[in-house]
Order: C-alpha cells, then sequence, then structure tokens
C-alpha cells in the first residue's frame, strides 16, 4: 500500500515538474507567439475574445526598417561567421598542437578578453568606432563580433581539435603531405562536423545578439534585435507588431532546432 | 629496401635527455625489435627514423642518405600506428590510395596496388566502409595495407597489436610474419611486449631509460642476457633472482645461500673466480628449476615451501619459497600433484644458472 502511494506521488511530482517546465520555457513563446496574431487591442487579455489576424506580419513586413534590418542582420551574421571560423580554425588548430610563447601568449589573451565582462566593452567600442568612422557600419559591427567569437569559439575548435588524435596527421606526414597538407587535407575534414556545429552557433548568436546592435548600430545599417526594442515608444509599446516581428525574428533559431538540432549535438560531442 | 643507421642519436626535451647515444645498424631487409618497459624511449626512436620528432644530436640514414633535416614525406618509409591513425572521413580505398595519390601516382596503377594489397590482407569486401564501420583487427589490417601499397624503403611500427585482445594479437603476430616473406623490407618495430619481441624480430634491442641495454637475437638475449634488467624483462615467467654467496671448499665452489647449495660447474668456477666478488646474484630461469630428484649427479637439489601452485593444462607454474625468496618453477608436469604449504625436493642444472655482479647487475662472464 505504502509502496504504491509513494509510487503514485513520485508520478505526481515528476508530473508537475515537467508542467512546470513546460510553462516556464514555453510559456513565454507562447504568449508572444498569441500576441503576434492578436490586433492591437486584444494584447492585453490574449486569453480572451478571438479576433485573430496575420496583418501584424503584414504591417511589419511593410515596414521598410525591419525589412532592411532583417537583411542587415542576415549579412552580418552569415559574414561574420564565415570570417570568425576561418580565425577560430586557425587559432584552436594552433593551440590544439603547437607550444611556445605565441601560442601562450595568444591563449592568455583570448582567456582575459573572456573574463571581462562583455558590456565593459560595448561603450568603448562605441567612442572607438565614431572615431574612426566606422560607427554603424557593417564593418564597425563585424570587427566586434569577430572578436567576440573568436574569443570564445577558439576553445570550443581547440576541444575539436584535442579529440582528433595527432596520429593522424603524422601518418598523413609519412603519407605525402606536407604540414600544411596534413592539416588542410586530414585534421579539417576530420573536425568538419565541429566546425559545421559551430557555425550555426556563430550565426545564431550574431542574429541574437543585442547589446553590439544597440549600441553600435543607428539609423543606418539597423539590426533586427535592436529594431525590435523600438516598438517601445513614448506613447507607448506596440506589443502586437513587437512580437510579429519577434516571432519572424524566432524564425532562423526554430528551423536550426528543427533541422540542424541533431547535427549540433554530434558536431559538439565530438 | 634499404639499411638503416643511427649513429650516436640522441633525443633531450628541453634539458632532459629521454635517448641516449643510440647506435644501431639495421641491414637491408632486416626485421628489428626494439622493446622495453613504458617511458624507455622507443617510440621516441621510431619517431626520430621517421622524421616525426628530430633529432637533438647524432646520425640517422637511410640507405646511404643523411636524412637528419629531411621531412618526413622524402624518407620513403610507411608507418603503422598503435591506434591506427586511419583517415577518419576516408573509405579503406581511399585510405589505402592516399599516400599513392600524394606521390601523383596515375589511378589505374593506384587501382592495382589496392587491389595486391587488399586480396594479402582479406580486406576486399571493407574497400568501400570508413574506419568507424571497422572491427579493431580490420582497423589493423587497413593500417598494414596503407604501408604496403606504398612499397617504402622501411617500414616503422608503434606497438602495432597493443590495442586488440590476446587471441587477435597472437593471430595479428602470424600474419604480419607471414607479411615479412611476401614484402620482404627493412622494419622497426617497437612493442613493450616480449613475446612479440622474441617471435617477430631478427635482432631484439632492449631498451631501458633511454639506453640500449642489449642487441641480439632472440636466442642470444634469452640465453645470454647481459645484465640483469634484460634477464628479468625478456621470460615469462621472469627469471629468478637470488643474492648467493660463493663459497670454495677443497678447490669445488658453491653458490650457497641459507638452506640452498649448488656446486658449479669448473668452467663457470673459474669466471667467477676472475671477477672475485663474493657476494653475486643468482639468476635462475623458471624452467630450470625441476621437481623431485636428479637422475644424475648433473644436478643440485634443495628443497621449497609451496606457496601458489598454477594450473595450466599444458604444465604447472608453481611459487616456492626457497631461502627466504620467492622462486617461480614453470614446465612441471601437470599431473604432478603439489598441495600449498608443503615442503618439496626441486633440482637445478648448475650449468643453466647465470651470475650478476651485485652492484653493477652485469652480468658475469
Ligand atoms: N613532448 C615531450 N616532452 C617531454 N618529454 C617527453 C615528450 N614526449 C615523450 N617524453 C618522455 O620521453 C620518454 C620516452 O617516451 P616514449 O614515448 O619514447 O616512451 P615509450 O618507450 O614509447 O613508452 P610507451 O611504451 O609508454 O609508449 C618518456 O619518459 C616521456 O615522458
Ligand atoms: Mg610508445
Amino acid at each position: 500500500m505504502i509502496a504504491l502511494a509513494l509510487h503514485a506521488l513520485r508520478r505526481a511530482i515528476f508530473a508537475i515538474s515537467i508542467a512546470a517546465i513546460f510553462v516556464v520555457f514555453v510559456g513565454p513563446i507562447a504568449i508572444l507567439g498569441v500576441t503576434s496574431i492578436r490586433p492591437a487591442s486584444g494584447v492585453f487579455y490574449i486569453w480572451r475574445g478571438t479576433n485573430f489576424t496575420f496583418n501584424n506580419f503584414v504591417e511589419v513586413l511593410h515596414q521598410s526598417q525591419v525589412v532592411e534590418a532583417m537583411w542587415n542582420s542576415f549579412v552580418l551574421s552569415t559574414s561574420a561567421t564565415i570570417l570568425s571560423l576561418g580565425i577560430t580554425v586557425g587559432s584552436g588548430y594552433m593551440l590544439s598542437r603547437f607550444g611556445g610563447w605565441i601560442q601562450r601568449s595568444w591563449f592568455a589573451t583570448i582567456y582575459i578578453f573572456r573574463t571581462v565582462p562583455y558590456i565593459s566593452w560595448v561603450l568603448p567600442l562605441y567612442l572607438v568606432n565614431t572615431r574612426l568612422g566606422i560607427y554603424d557600419t557593417y564593418v564597425g559591427l563585424l570587427l566586434p563580433h569577430i572578436a567576440v567569437h573568436v574569443c570564445f569559439f577558439s576553445w570550443l575548435m581547440k576541444g575539436f581539435f584535442d579529440g582528433i588524435n595527432p596520429s593522424m596527421e603524422y601518418a598523413a606526414l609519412i603519407d605525402g603531405c606536407t604540414r600544411w597538407g596534413a592539416f588542410y587535407r586530414v585534421a579539417l575534414p576530420a573536425a568538419m562536423p565541429g566546425i559545421a556545429a559551430l557555425a550555426i552557433l556563430c550565426w545564431l548568436s550574431t542574429w541574437n545578439e543585442f547589446l553590439f546592435a544597440l549600441i553600435l548600430s543607428g539609423k543606418r545599417t539597423p539590426l533586427i534585435t535592436s529594431t525590435m526594442a523600438q516598438f517601445v515608444t513614448e506613447t507607448g509599446t506596440e506589443w502586437n507588431l513587437m512580437s510579429a516581428t519577434a516571432v519572424l525574428a524566432m524564425m532562423p533559431a526554430l528551423l536550426v532546432t528543427i533541422f540542424g538540432q541533431k547535427y549540433v549535438i554530434r558536431g559538439l560531442r565530438m | 629496401m634499404a639499411e638503416v643507421t643511427l649513429q650516436d642519436v640522441v633525443k633531450k626535451y628541453g634539458t632532459f635527455k629521454v635517448v641516449h647515444e643510440v647506435n644501431l645498424n639495421i641491414a637491408a631487409g632486416e626485421f628489428v625489435v626494439l622493446v622495453g618497459p613504458s617511458g624507455c624511449g622507443k617510440s621516441t626512436t621510431l619517431r626520430m627514423i621517421a622524421g616525426l620528432e628530430n633529432i637533438s644530436a647524432g646520425t640517422i640514414r637511410i640507405g646511404d642518405k643523411v636524412v637528419n633535416d629531411v621531412p618526413p614525406k622524402d624518407r620513403d618509409i610507411a608507418m603503422v600506428f598503435q591506434n591506427y591513425a586511419l583517415y577518419q572521413h576516408m573509405t579503406v580505398f581511399d585510405n589505402l590510395a592516399f599516400g599513392l595519390r600524394n606521390r601523383k601516382v596515375p589511378e589505374t596503377e593506384i587501382t592495382s596496388a589496392v587491389t595486391r594489397a587488399t586480396q594479402m590482407l582479406g580486406l576486399e569486401p571493407l574497400l568501400a566502409r570508413k574506419p568507424f564501420q571497422l572491427s579493431g583487427g580490420q582497423q589493423q589490417r587497413v593500417a598494414l595495407g596503407r604501408c604496403i601499397v606504398r612499397r617504402p624503403q622501411v617500414f616503422l611500427f608503434d606497438e602495432p597489436l597493443s590495442n586488440l585482445d590476446a587471441k587477435l594479437r597472437a593471430q595479428m603476430r602470424i600474419e604480419i610474419k607471414a607479411l615479412r616473406e611476401r614484402v620482404p623490407t627493412t622494419s622497426v618495430y617497437v612493442t613493450h611486449d616480449q613475446v612479440e619481441a622474441m617471435t617477430l624480430g631478427d635482432r631484439v634491442v632492449v631498451m631501458k631509460d633511454g639506453w640500449i641495454q642489449q642487441i641480439g637475437t632472440p636466442l642470444q638475449i634469452y640465453n645470454r642476457p647481459a645484465n640483469r634488467f634484460v634477464a628479468s624483462f625478456i621470460g615469462a615467467p621472469a627469471m629468478n633472482f637470488m643474492k648467493v654467496e660463493l663459497v670454495e671448499e677443497l678447490g669445488v665452489m658453491s653458490a650457497q645461500a641459507e638452506d640452498f647449495k649448488v656446486e658449479l660447474p669448473l668452467e663457470q668456477a673459474a669466471v667467477l673466480r676472475k671477477h672475485g666478488a663474493k657476494m653475486v646474484i643468482l639468476g635462475i630461469r623458471p624452467e630450470h628449476i625441476r621437481f623431485g630428484i636428479p637422475s644424475d649427479n648433473s644436478g643440485s637439489s634443495f628443497s621449497g615451501v609451496v606457496t601458489v601452485t598454477e594450473q595450466l593444462g599444458s604444465e604447472q607454474v608453481i611459487a616456492l619459497n626457497v631461502a627466504d625468496s620467492t622462486m617461480m618453477a614453470s614446465r612441471i608436469s601437470p599431473e604432478t600433484e603439489v598441495s600449498p604449504h608443503a615442503s618439496v625436493q626441486m633440482w637445478v642444472d648448475a650449468k643453466t644458472l647465470q651470475f650478476f655482479d651485485d652492484k653493477t647487475e652485469m652480468a658475469i662472464r
């Protein structure tokens, strides 16, 4: 009897926990989704009323700034991903395979950058960017993103190469490759699943990034995350439009979750 | 086929010397095994021959060419690694073809070379697979195949069998031996397994702490070990050692310890007399300790107390307590009834005994 009761209790606790987790994680997204298809008059009582509309999406997609911001974010994310992976692969490989003072100081540098709070370099960067005349341009946004990615992802990249036994490269050296050939033709292809996973993470992190977007971009090069925040105006917040934009901005992440997740997990487990 | 010569080769990491002045001449077509305990510098030596590790001093020649500063790809060697080191993203065929493609060999020739190697090693059904779809033994075979398709001057093996289970290891050992006949090539083979060293090598090089201890044929190493280390490292169960006192009575020399006395033949006595030490280390191979009473007067009897017996089916191994030290005796007939704690009579032929200096541990000859 007692065992049976305990069993029921345990099941109940398990069910409640699952429900709680579901509410905490899925709840906000559900509210966001519902808000995005409610007319402006219905956003404060989303669980009441039955008017639904796709006008919010039509409206935001007609705002040139939102479309431009999406394009800009896409260009920025894609170019930041390509450029930072280029550097990160080299840096991770170097950290994994070679020792020496150059490697040690590079390691120390990215370590220090990682420990410094992100927010403390944003304001100085604003000053630097305006001084250099690259404020609110692709270059001005790209460089900080690349710097952050290189600092954060070099470690992951080093981990990938650490996981690849160097004797494979030695075999390549003996099989007729130069040092560069051993890297390019053997180590790099072997690290490819990891690199692909990292590319996805890299792209998403730039797409979702808010702080740089807020401080370093303006009217000329708007980005999706900072544009979203601009629905908060002096006359109030246009929740329905903001939610519609947010839902649009969530799409890439959603696509990755649905189609690329297995790939990301396999890559990161390498 | 080419000969390989190492002359005063040294490897240092910083100020730490891990390989000391190695001198080794390997004849063309010879199969030499480097053996020694973990960390003794055998892999380092092999990697220096391969060019994967630069040498701190000395000269390495392959053929008549000094290769000290020649990169691995130009040394015309092939190597099998302990973890096989197959290219994970390539099929078995591409793994085998990789080295030839790098040398711009025409594709038709590559196909025939790969086919020849795969037939030799029974790899035909696996050509389209990736390495992760192969068992350990199959991966090892692909690694061997990758060596032989290239027809290099020298084969280098770094513990190629140590990741396999005991049965497969025995099988692959035989295959490597068979391969030697079909693809005769100068080979250097590194292992810490003395059975592999004994069975595969034309000559065996025993190393310890970066020093070569002895170079010789397997039988020379086994029968005339240069020092106590070589004697204990080669042979299983290991050689028994006992500290004995040499006593001369009426012109007859005997080696004595408490409850133990063996009279020595004249030549051996002469050698020991010349050496001069009173206390020496006696070495007896386990198979030379016999059970019972000697059939003629060439053997010396002694008694010991049985501590453990191991029945192997084909033989029995027993551990004895003799004069306060443990001795292993092997090749006891499996039918012999021996019970633990019993006191038993054993005997040994004095001609089979080896003596080592108490301090230097060098063989006394
Ligand atoms: N990169 C290195 N830096 C410093 N010391 C090293 C380095 N590589 C190897 N050593 C040292 O050199 C010695 C010989 O190493 P080596 O790999 O040749 O041993 P081994 O005989 O092959 O042993 P094992 O049977 O374990 O493979 C060891 O003491 C090892 O610690
Ligand atoms: Mg080794």
